[in-house]
């Protein structure tokens, strides 16, 4: 997942959070502190009343010699009412508590102060009710004015925050396409500082720059180096190489002569192979190779077919090959292509059992083109797979007659052109996959 | 024909011209950048082979003073340096091929053969052997004006005896004519076998091969 999109989805999330917190809290706190200032008002009112109480007695509100009769009053909304009764059976009660009350069949919510008291030796009940329909209308409005904002804040917060956090992070990104994608290519990474006023970014891509620095000058150090050590060793065997060639060129050369000649020539040749698959080896390693070509995966699985089938015929092998939708492998290097596939085919080829097929496959797949090769023989062991995986160029293993070099070369050009490469190998066979990236 | 070998290796500049020589071309060798450079003021060539490695200033440089004082001279880069980008500087200067060190004189001489036919135009040129005529344009061979058709593996291992008449050429300079130096093993010598018998038996279906001679345990020549 990019980050622009963790850093949006991050930001909704934290604020979906803040907001449903507030959503849960806000109307109940809102209410509660309603409730505080009802309850505040009705002390207020009993008190009011125990002083009117106090002053003027309770002709008011009693009519005389009517022991069991009370006060009561309504406002005509129903908001408000007091009660007041004398008690019998006097108990202690002083308390603030929610009831309904049926009145006209309608059943109404209150906030009641209930307060016992005593005034001129008896005991009265008094009660100061307040209508909460009122606080729970308001409830339910601001919690859904509350819930309608949080929506819109959303929905606003998404489209802001997809925009800052893109245009936040576009020197990172810029980070990323131009210069982190090339480091694989030193040569080719471009040194112009990435406009940003992000103290953070601008850290990074100097600190990339740095990097790249360095490496740049060590890749060209060692570029260098190769070149110098490829002409010390190829210009000697270049002299003896065209001294062998002066003297086959001589026509009055017995069979005998000839003959110790092709060892020398033998001999020379297996220097020349050392020597150039090092250097092969190294100038991928050093990124030498232009990655500017166009390859043709079909057409160049057709080629090695036409080219290799009467030489696996004659080794009593039969090639065979299968290929699907063509791919065109961009930004590639097909002389590469071709070396790392020939030496895999001519592996196989060379470790098939007899009369057995070796299979060219080339598939097109959902986000990659996979060539197979599958032959069938005594196979690749684990010591040899886990020396080429450890970048190993002197195999251990390999046998006198093969340098086991071509492996090498197979991973290290797989490596550099992007491509991947898995090699399944048991005792009755080896399915070398070469995965190169669609997309 | 007239050749200018730039080359610092005495031992290495040596064989060159005396294989060159005995071709009957006239050579003139320079062992630096300076006698190279008078050279070229100088006299008028057809050829330059140009080692890009030289003691006192870099074939580049000669590859452009070439390219200004000779016009129409043909320039062949000879280097043992491994770095792709002279590779592809030298041939966007105006080389017209390059050839790593070690090479094969006689792939030098297929080189220089191919580029001349390039340059004047020959490709349509057609070589006789035997009752078999090898069209180099189409890549086919003819026999009585009926195609044979060749891979073009066996086509170029022909095409390449062919420029080199009876002289025996050895396995290893065929393989690597047509496959270069970047496979593993030695096995491809041997496949050199395997394409020989297929020509000698496509073409051997329509006429005689005698002139294809093997040289038991080296390798092959055209007889002429």
């Amino acid at each position: 997942m990019y980050l622009s999109t963790k850093m949006l989805l991050y930001n909704l999330l934290a604020k979906g959070i803040i907001l449903l917190f507030f959503l849960m809290t806000g109307p109940f706190l809102l209410k509660y502190f309603a409730l505080k200032d009802i309850d505040a008002e009705l002390q207020d009112k009993r008190d009011q009343i125990l002083t009117i109480i106090s002053q003027d007695g309770m002709e008011e509100f009693f009519v005389e010699d009517d022991s069991q009769s009370g006060f009561g009053s309504y406002n005509i909304l129903r908001e408000e009412y007091v009660l007041l009764e004398r008690m019998e059976e006097p108990f202690l009660l002083d308390s603030i508590f929610n009831e309904q009350r049926i009145l006209d069949n309608v059943a109404v919510s209150y906030r009641v102060c209930a307060y016992v008291f005593s005034f001129e030796e008896e005991a009265y009940l008094m009660e100061i009710g307040k209508s909460l329909e009122t606080i729970n209308r308001i409830f339910d409005l601001i919690s859904g004015i509350i819930l309608l904002l949080l929506l819109a804040f959303l929905v606003l917060s998404f489209f802001l925050d997809n925009i800052f956090s893109k245009r936040l992070i576009q020197p990172f990104n810029k980070i990323i396409r131009d210069k982190i994608s090339h480091i694989n290519e030193p040569q080719q990474f471009k040194h112009e500082p990435v406009e940003t006023s992000t103290r953070d970014f601008r850290m990074l891509d100097d600190a990339i720059s740095d990097m790249m620095w360095r490496i740049q000058k060590s890749f060209n150090q060692e570029r260098v180096f190769i070149s110098h050590a490829s002409h010390e060793l190829k210009t000697p065997v270049s002299i003896l190489q065209t001294k062998i060639e002066a003297f086959f060129g001589d026509e009055n050369l017995s069979q005998r002569e000839m003959e110790r000649l092709m060892d020398m020539q033998q001999t020379i040749q297996k220097f020349k192979k050392i020597i150039n698959a090092l250097l092969l080896l190294s100038k991928v390693n050093n990124a030498q190779y232009l990655k500017t070509e166009s390859v043709s995966l079909n057409a160049l699985l057709d080629g090695l077919f036409e080219e290799w089938s009467p030489l696996a015929k004659d080794r009593a092998l039969k090639l065979n090959l299968e290929i699907e939708d063509d791919f065109v492998y961009r930004r590639s290097n097909g002389s590469l292509c071709q070396i790392m596939l020939q030496n895999a085919l001519s592996n196989a080829m060379k470790y098939s059992y007899k009369g057995t097929t070796i299979q060219l496959v080339g598939q097109l797949r959902a986000d990659e083109y996979q060539i197979h090769i599958i032959n069938k023989g005594p196979g690749i062991s684990v010591e040899l797979m886990d020396q080429v995986a450890a970048g190993m160029v002197f195999l251990k293993d390999a046998k006198k007659e093969s340098s086991g070099y071509g492996l090498q070369i197979i991973f290290k050009i797989a490596s550099f052109l992007g491509v991947k490469v898995e090699a399944a190998s048991n005792s009755s066979g080896t399915n070398f996959i070469f995965r190169f990236p669609t997309n | 024909m007239r050749i200018l070998l730039v080359e610092d290796e005495k031992l290495l500049a040596k064989e060159v011209l005396f294989y060159l020589e005995k071709d009957e071309i006239i050579c003139d060798w320079a062992s630096n950048y300076a006698e190279a450079s008078e050279q070229l003021a100088v006299n008028q060539y057809d050829f330059v082979l140009l080692d890009l490695g030289l003691p006192d200033g870099d074939g580049m440089d000669l590859l452009s003073e070439s390219k200004t004082n000779q016009k129409h001279a043909l320039v062949i880069i000879l280097t043992a340096r491994s770095d792709i980008k002279d590779r592809v500087m030298g041939l966007e200067m105006g080389a017209d091929d390059y050839l790593s060190k070690p090479f094969s004189f006689l792939e030098l001489k297929a080189r220089m053969q191919a580029i001349l036919r390039r340059k004047s135009g020959w490709n349509k040129e057609k070589i006789n052997i035997g009752a078999f005529l090898l069209d180099l344009d189409s890549w086919t061979v003819g026999f009585q004006g009926e195609k044979i058709v060749l891979t073009k593996k066996e086509f170029s291992l022909l095409h390449f005896l062919l420029i080199h008449p009876n002289r025996v050429i050895n396995r290893f300079q065929l393989a690597e004519h047509i496959w270069g130096d970047h496979l593993e093993d030695d096995y491809q010598s041997n496949y050199i076998d395997v394409h020989i018998k297929n020509i000698r038996k496509k073409l051997g279906n329509y006429a005689s091969v005698k002139w294809l001679e093997t040289v038991r345990g080296v390798g092959y020549k055209i007889k002429t």
